[in-house]
């Protein structure tokens, strides 16, 4: 039987295409940047996805393992040197162990309350992080050393490189999500997420389950803070540990679908755009107007669309490569 | 350290319970009646107190009395909120529930910072300074004033749920909402009345403590998270449990504040939050 | 169908719960191969007996062993595990996912490979009738619907012991015949059942013995004929509706 092109495989493989060569057609570097920040959304919400989208543990306090990431990171760089090629994965592992407590304590809530104590427990965290300022420096937070283009330390001078770094780790949020979602954890995360009472009836080891997603959620959280404290060199608690961020993580997965695995890359590239457009329109003028209007937003697609953008992203898909035509003989 | 130290913290504390007792009442009513927990219940308070601030600063009008004003006006708050944002999503899944009440924070926190920019403000009476000296611990009036307030308007609503029919009418769309409406209660008024005086209380809350506290847009974060706490160490629903639970907490972050320092408070605050959770995660009032 | 030996047993089993005794003092074994009804008026404590079997509440005294291994206390996963498995008196499906994929999560437990859970999962739906609905959100499903729902889950875990809660409540006469039919014919393949129900004619005809639960105790066991005629049992049941064919 010949391997036809059907829409169905080009169709993706023009995307990916398009996304590798994307910086070179892109104006200037402020552009590179935008994408770069899409592509870090990306991975925050695919992360955030797998335990609050697919098994409903709405969490709120992911911020935690971002900024334990990017803590982690910085503070080893700057005290040993250590290349952040080799702290990134450091970075993801202590997240991953923070995880472990922070599962323990929340998941003995259910719904709003386990939300509460995520939220409360990063707070705790950040409060921690500022109070200690021997060891962190407190409110002015760390800054990564400017080396100029030193590849083995994650420092580049133009955004190229931390670009396809960003989009290599997307793809592969992508990618475990799209494993998970079609293993046996995947399934049990959907059935703890829709009746926990009804899983455990049917041998389903709830708290193994949420523990395990939680970790992984974890660790790619922790990695995303690495980088990011790599490609903004400057870190400060209330941004890597802050309410906020953790509010903006899983509005991505939400605008996007969440429970779906290309839900959060999707609502990345519409809030990155959101609050670009909007910085655009208002300058930076008025304080607050920015995250009202994020407010708004989310307030907006609870109402209308709860589960997201990702079915009309759907539907839209499929009637495109619907309408494409296969190239080659179309094979039975 | 000295007894008195000591002594002033546990004072501070207990006092400030009173005010924690107030916004956890709301939103234990509001949880109750409606089943939603509302994140944006810190911005109520917060709202509470930039009018009450906005009163003194425009039109020399006094916090307390400005009470007579707050309240009704976060009632009609809470009420328009109950009836085009929360009403459509009664029924909705979590996470539409939790995330519209986070939405609704996150507006409401920057639309303060949006008018009337992220300067602390506060408020200077002529009785600012009063306080009252006992045995050389210090009881600034304004505080004690806060929580006899804050004790009187819960005393009140606990009266109100008792004795009145419309208490009792709530009361039992809390306990049944199916067998209520057989006994001709109209459900969506009772939720509209109790987000309405939830967020009443928490807006009092606000005009209570405008007096001695420093007023932000974000100052609601820290009063919806310790609420949170004292509702679910005080057993989800229970008033009783509520009241113990505050006291427990502003005690807590009190002595918190004189041992580890004036940053940690909050840090003590969910400790004794991961305790409870461990050791007795249906709270102090038990299993329900 | 001789009965054979003890699957289920059941000793000195209560819990209280506030100032209320739900459950006192309540011992009974199971045999394997039998179906075993439990009866008695609302509030008898039939369903708290299942919670605290699987596991769902601790009970404050007694013992529960199954298969001979002691598992009192074990979290529900665990008991399920080892095969004894319940459903739920007011149904609990996974209300936004497929019927097939409903059942699907009972089947990986002894089927890890999803696409082998989802086989099996095919052969259940077709056990019980609900191939033809297999896409349909579970949420959308009729009552009678979801009832088979709940026991094709639990039929996908492959229990040896299969505890049904109310199954039959509010179905019409016909579809208490079917379920009559399908819980007979679980007792062929092998399976142990002990059923709760209000449905007497469904009861007495189904089970080869029947406990009877008052207020939290057990105040009869027999076979159904010695039920009928217990007056202890006529008069835990009098001025109580009746439900018979």
């Amino acid at each position: 039987m010949k391997r036809s092109l059907t829409p169905e495989r080009y169709v993706p493989a023009g995307i990916l295409l398009f996304l590798l060569v994307l910086p070179y057609l892109l104006p200037n570097p402020f552009y590179v940047h935008i994408v770069v920040m899409m592509a870090i959304f990306a991975i925050l919400g695919g992360a955030w996805n797998i335990i609050s989208g697919y098994a409903g543990q709405l969490s709120l306090g992911h911020a935690a393992f971002f900024g334990t990431g990017a803590y982690v990171s910085t503070l080893l760089v700057n005290a040993t040197g250590t290349s952040p090629w080799i702290t990134i994965w450091l970075g993801g592992v202590v997240a991953l162990v923070l995880s472990l407590p922070m599962g323990f304590i929340c998941f003995r809530l259910q719904g709003p309350y386990f939300t509460i104590a995520t939220i409360g427990l990063a707070e705790a965290l950040r409060l921690l992080v500022l109070h200690f300022r021997e060891i962190t420096n407190g409110a002015q937070g760390l800054t990564v050393p400017y080396k100029g283009n030193a590849p083995w330390l994650l420092q580049f001078d133009s955004k190229m490189p931390y670009y396809y770094i960003a989009l290599a780790l997307a793809i592969a949020v992508l990618l475990l999500t799209r494993r998970m979602e079609r293993s046996r954890l995947g399934h049990y995360l959907v059935a703890i997420g829709q009746n926990q009472d009804a899983a455990e009836a049917l041998g389903i080891d709830s708290a193994r389950a949420k523990r395990r997603a939680l970790m992984l959620s974890a660790f790619l959280t922790g990695m995303a803070g690495v980088f990011y404290a790599q490609y903004t060199y400057v870190i400060h608690p209330d941004g890597a540990f802050g309410l906020g961020l953790s509010i903006q993580i899983a509005l991505v997965a939400i605008v996007g679908g969440v429970g779906t695995i290309l839900g959060p890359a999707i609502g990345a590239v519409i809030l990155e755009l959101f609050i670009q457009s909007t910085q655009i329109l208002f300058a930076g003028q008025y304080p607050g107007l920015e995250l009202m209007v994020y407010g708004a937003l989310l307030v907006g697609i609870i109402l209308w669309r709860p589960r997201g953008v990702f079915p009309l992203f759907q539907r839209g898909y499929r009637a495109l490569v619907a309408w494409l035509p296969a190239a080659g003989r179309a094979g039975p | 350290m000295e007894l008195t130290t000591f002594l002033q913290a546990l004072i501070t504390g207990i006092l400030m319970a009173g005010i924690y007792a107030l916004v956890a009442i709301g939103l234990t009513l509001i949880f109750g009646v409606v089943r939603i927990v509302n994140f944006a219940h810190g911005e109520f308070v917060m709202v509470g107190m930039y009018l009450s601030f906005w009163l003194w600063k425009l039109w020399g009008i006094d916090p307390y009395a400005s009470l007579l004003f707050t309240m009704p006006a976060l009632f009609c708050f809470g009420v328009l909120l109950q009836r085009f944002l929360l009403q459509p999503i009664l029924r909705a899944p979590d996470l539409a529930q939790i995330f519209m009440t986070v939405g609704l924070s996150v507006i409401l926190m920057n639309l303060a910072l949006f008018l009337f920019t992220a300067d602390f403000r506060s408020v200077k009476l002529s009785y600012s300074e009063w306080a009252w000296r006992v045995g050389g611990v210090t009881i600034p009036m304004t505080r004690l004033f806060a929580f006899l307030g804050a004790l009187l308007l819960a005393g009140l609503l606990t009266l109100f749920l008792k004795k009145t029919d419309l208490g009792k009418a709530l009361r039992a769309v809390a306990q049944d909402r199916e067998v209520s409406m057989l006994l001709g209660i109209n459900p969506q008024r009772m939720y509209l009345l109790a987000v309405g005086l939830g967020a009443a209380l928490a807006g009092a809350a606000g005009s209570l403590i405008v007096p001695f506290f420093y007023i932000f847009p974000t100052v609601g974060v820290v009063f919806v998270l310790i609420a949170f706490v004292v509702v679910i160490l005080g057993s989800l629903g229970s008033i009783e449990g509520a009241l113990l639970a505050s006291l427990i907490v502003g005690v807590a972050e009190s002595l918190g504040i004189l041992f580890a320092g004036a940053d940690l408070g909050l840090v003590v605050v969910f400790a004794i939050l991961v305790a409870a959770l461990i050791f007795r995660p249906s709270g102090l009032m038990g299993a329900r | 169908m001789t009965p054979g030996k003890v699957v289920l047993d059941v000793e000195g089993l209560s819990k209280h719960f506030g100032g209320v005794q739900a459950v006192l003092d309540l011992s009974f074994q199971v045999r394997e191969g039998e179906i075993l009804g439990v009866i008695g008026p609302n509030g008898s404590g039939k369903t708290t007996t299942f919670h605290l079997i699987t596991g769902f509440h601790r009970p404050d005294r007694g013992r529960v062993h199954f298969l001979g291994r002691h598992i009192t206390g074990l979290a529900p996963h665990a008991v399920c595990a080892l095969g004894l498995c319940r459903t739920f008196q007011v149904a609990k499906p996974f209300p936004d996912i497929s019927v097939h994929r409903n059942v699907l999560m009972g089947a990986l437990l002894r089927h890890p490979d999803p696409a082998a859970a989802g086989a099996r999962a095919n052969e259940v739906l077709e056990r019980v009738g609900l191939d033809g609905r297999a896409q349909m959100a579970a949420g959308s499903l009729t009552t009678i619907d979801q009832r088979r729902l709940e026991v094709a889950r639990a039929l996908a875990t492959e229990p040896k012991l299969l505890l049904l809660d109310e199954t039959m409540a509010g179905l019409n006469p016909t579809e208490v015949g079917e379920a009559i039919r399908l819980i007979s014919s679980l007792r062929e393949q092998g399976l142990t059942v002990v059923v709760v129900e209000h449905v007497m004619r469904a009861v007495m005809s189904l089970s080869d013995r029947i406990v009877v639960l008052d207020q939290g105790s057990k105040i009869a066991e027999g076979s159904p004929s010695e039920i009928a005629a217990n007056p202890r049992v006529i008069q835990a049941y009098l001025g109580k509706e009746y439900q018979g064919a």
